[in-house]
């Protein structure tokens, strides 16, 4: 599905995020980059329909978001966040589950085939061993692992993630990177996410998108975007795209 | 309840607990100052049900089990249940499990206005209404004035107990105002008790109550849900706005028609949840009817106790004070664990 941002403009007390004819490609990675406090999650949000917008409008395959209905847009597109947000210490099946709220009334349980999508996807991603665990005994790693299956049981073309892999130890960093690749590469799903670490994004993203200060600095294609010179500008520190045995590393 | 079918101890703990109210309502009419024997009890609820006029029925007997004894047993029932359940929903709602009808201001709320209507309007505006607008107007003003803060859940806390505070101020003023015999009524209402229900209050509390619960047991899975922050929830499809206010609604409906009866029996909406939890996990579909029907026997219980032990008639809304507020400071000193 086709994600496209006209002239976005939101705004809180002294930081401004403006965000003009942006285009998100179908079955593709974008990845959002840029310092901290640029706009990313901000940017995010709206594109998952969870944002006020005073101006502007973000379309999915056509349709207006904002026009939605909270249980349509719910069909479209869903959010990752960075962290778990419940006090309460729910089963990892249970929390999963939560991904077909949308498709359920508001007095309504899930059903029996609500339950079979729920395992199918936890089979999916290798997650079986969580299923009758805790969510808040698991670590950071397998916590993004649960966000992320409980996202695929919500079963939207689009998938939002705000920094999948962040503060993650170097396997699980891996563990997320590759895991997104798979969902775009097998189930064809168009994905957009934050990401900090530079090392990942040239095999990870097919596209980018630089923020700064509420601006976007450059966006497009991962191989010609991904430029030294962009970078140094994005992230006001000397860094060199070089190539090592094959390899795009970013020295600094 | 897909997922809980395979767990048996989790379906066993679910019937007990809603087997047990039934049992301890026949067992709770035989108790009391007035010795009534188990048999009595039984031919005259077997009268009443069959209206059979032949079992040689001690008319006082009949009277005090069907007039006194057995009002006041559902209204404990209904009040158990009603704060068992609003507290462990407003828990879920808030993502805090200190939170609790007491502590948001609703009882407060509530109280100020069943005790306005009592001895301002003298019952001519009904004081379930009353107490319901007001425990509403209470918790929106937590919900307002703490919306937006750094540190939510403090903030909601905080409110609670200031807004709390306030409605507890426009009591003393109804009290000041109230004639001597209002105010030695109105003073025994409002340490919480039953003992002063009657058939006709309880066919406007009654209704309100199970009307509330049964919504919000059929909420249970969407509960769940809520319990997620704003952003998470919509994104999972909830109309976050509109079911907050619901849930809030419901949960005021169903305190404030029990405290319009009873007056203000504070921290069973605590104590019931969190042991609940500890039996049954955080699943809300197990820990809203498993606390309906743990909350009402416990609540009977309370009553039972007094009433077969006390000479007089000992306000149950102490005793549930006695033990809560320690309760409550022992949650906040383990707050930095999970729950459930």
């Amino acid at each position: 599905m086709h994600v496209r941002i006209t002239r976005l403009e939101i705004s809180y007390e002294d930081f401004k995020l403006v965000a003009e004819n942006l285009s998100m490609p179908p079955s593709r990675l974008t990845a959002l980059i840029g310092p901290n406090g640029a706009g990313k999650t901000t940017l995010l949000k709206a594109l998952a329909g969870l944002q006020k917008l005073p101006g502007g409008a973000v379309y999915i395959n056509g349709q207006d978001l904002s026009r939605l209905k909270d249980s349509q847009r719910t069909r479209l597109v869903s959010y990752v966040p960075q962290e778990f947000s419940t006090a309460f210490n729910y089963g990892v099946l249970d929390f999963v589950l939560m991904g077909r709220s949308g498709y359920l009334n508001i007095f309504a349980s899930p059903s029996a085939s609500d339950y079979r999508q729920a395992e199918a996807v936890l089979d999916y991603l290798g997650l079986q061993r969580f299923r009758e665990k805790k969510c808040l005994e698991l670590s950071s790693g397998e916590r993004r692992l649960v966000l992320i299956a409980r996202a695929l049981v919500q079963d939207t073309e689009v998938i939002i993630l705000d920094e999948p892999t962040t503060f993650l130890d170097i396997k699980h960093e891996m563990e997320i990177a590759g895991l997104l690749r798979k969902l775009v590469e097998e189930k064809k799903k168009t994905v957009i996410c934050s990401i900090h670490s530079l090392d990942l994004l040239p095999k990870l993203a097919d596209q980018l998108v630089m923020i700064k200060n509420g601006r976007i600095l450059a966006s497009g294609p991962t191989p010609e975007v991904f430029r030294s010179d962009l970078l140094e500008k994005l992230f006001d520190f000397p860094l060199k795209v070089d190539q090592i045995n094959g390899h795009v590393v970013v020295l600094r | 309840m897909n997922g809980l079918k395979n767990n048996k101890r989790q379906k066993y703990i679910l019937l007990a607990a809603w087997v047990l109210p039934s049992i301890l309502l026949f067992l709770s009419l035989g108790v009391g100052t007035y010795k009534i024997s188990w048999a009595e009890v039984f031919n005259t609820i077997r009268s009443a049900l069959r209206a059979n006029q032949n079992l040689n029925l001690s008319p006082a007997a009949a009277n005090i089990i069907i007039n006194v004894r057995l009002p006041r047993i559902l209204l404990a029932l209904l009040a158990g249940s009603a704060f068992a359940v609003s507290g462990s929903v407003l828990q879920s709602l808030f993502r805090n499990p200190l939170v609790n009808e007491y502590v948001l201001g609703v009882s407060f709320g509530a109280g100020f206005g069943a005790a306005a209507s009592l001895v301002l309007f003298s019952r001519q505006f009904p004081p379930q209404v009353a107490a319901f607008l007001f425990g509403l107007l209470a918790v929106f003003l937590v919900m307002t004035i703490s919306e937006g803060a750094r540190n939510s859940m403090m903030a909601v806390l905080l409110t609670g107990i200031v807004v709390s505070a306030f409605f507890q101020s426009l009591l003393s003023g109804v009290e000041f105002m109230a004639s001597p015999y209002a105010l030695q009524a109105l003073f025994f209402w409002l340490l919480g008790s039953f003992s002063q229900v009657t058939w006709p209050d309880l066919l406007w509390t009654g209704p309100m109550v199970l009307l509330g619960l049964f919504l919000l047991i059929r909420m249970k899975w969407r509960i769940n849900v809520l319990s997620l922050s704003d952003d998470e929830a919509r994104a999972l499809g909830v109309n976050v706005k509109k079911e907050r206010f619901l849930v809030i609604a419901l949960t005021t409906l169903i305190t404030s028609a029990v405290v319009s009866v009873s007056g203000i029996i504070g921290w069973v909406g605590l104590i019931v949840p969190h042991a609940v939890r500890g039996l049954v996990g955080a699943d809300n579909r197990l820990v809203i009817p498993v606390s309906a029907g743990l909350g009402a026997s416990l609540m009977l219980l309370a009553d039972d106790l007094i009433r077969a032990f006390s000479p007089y008639e000992f306000p149950v809304g102490i005793i549930t004070n006695l033990v809560g507020i320690p309760f409550f400071l022992y949650l906040i000193k383990r707050s930095k664990k999970s729950w459930g």
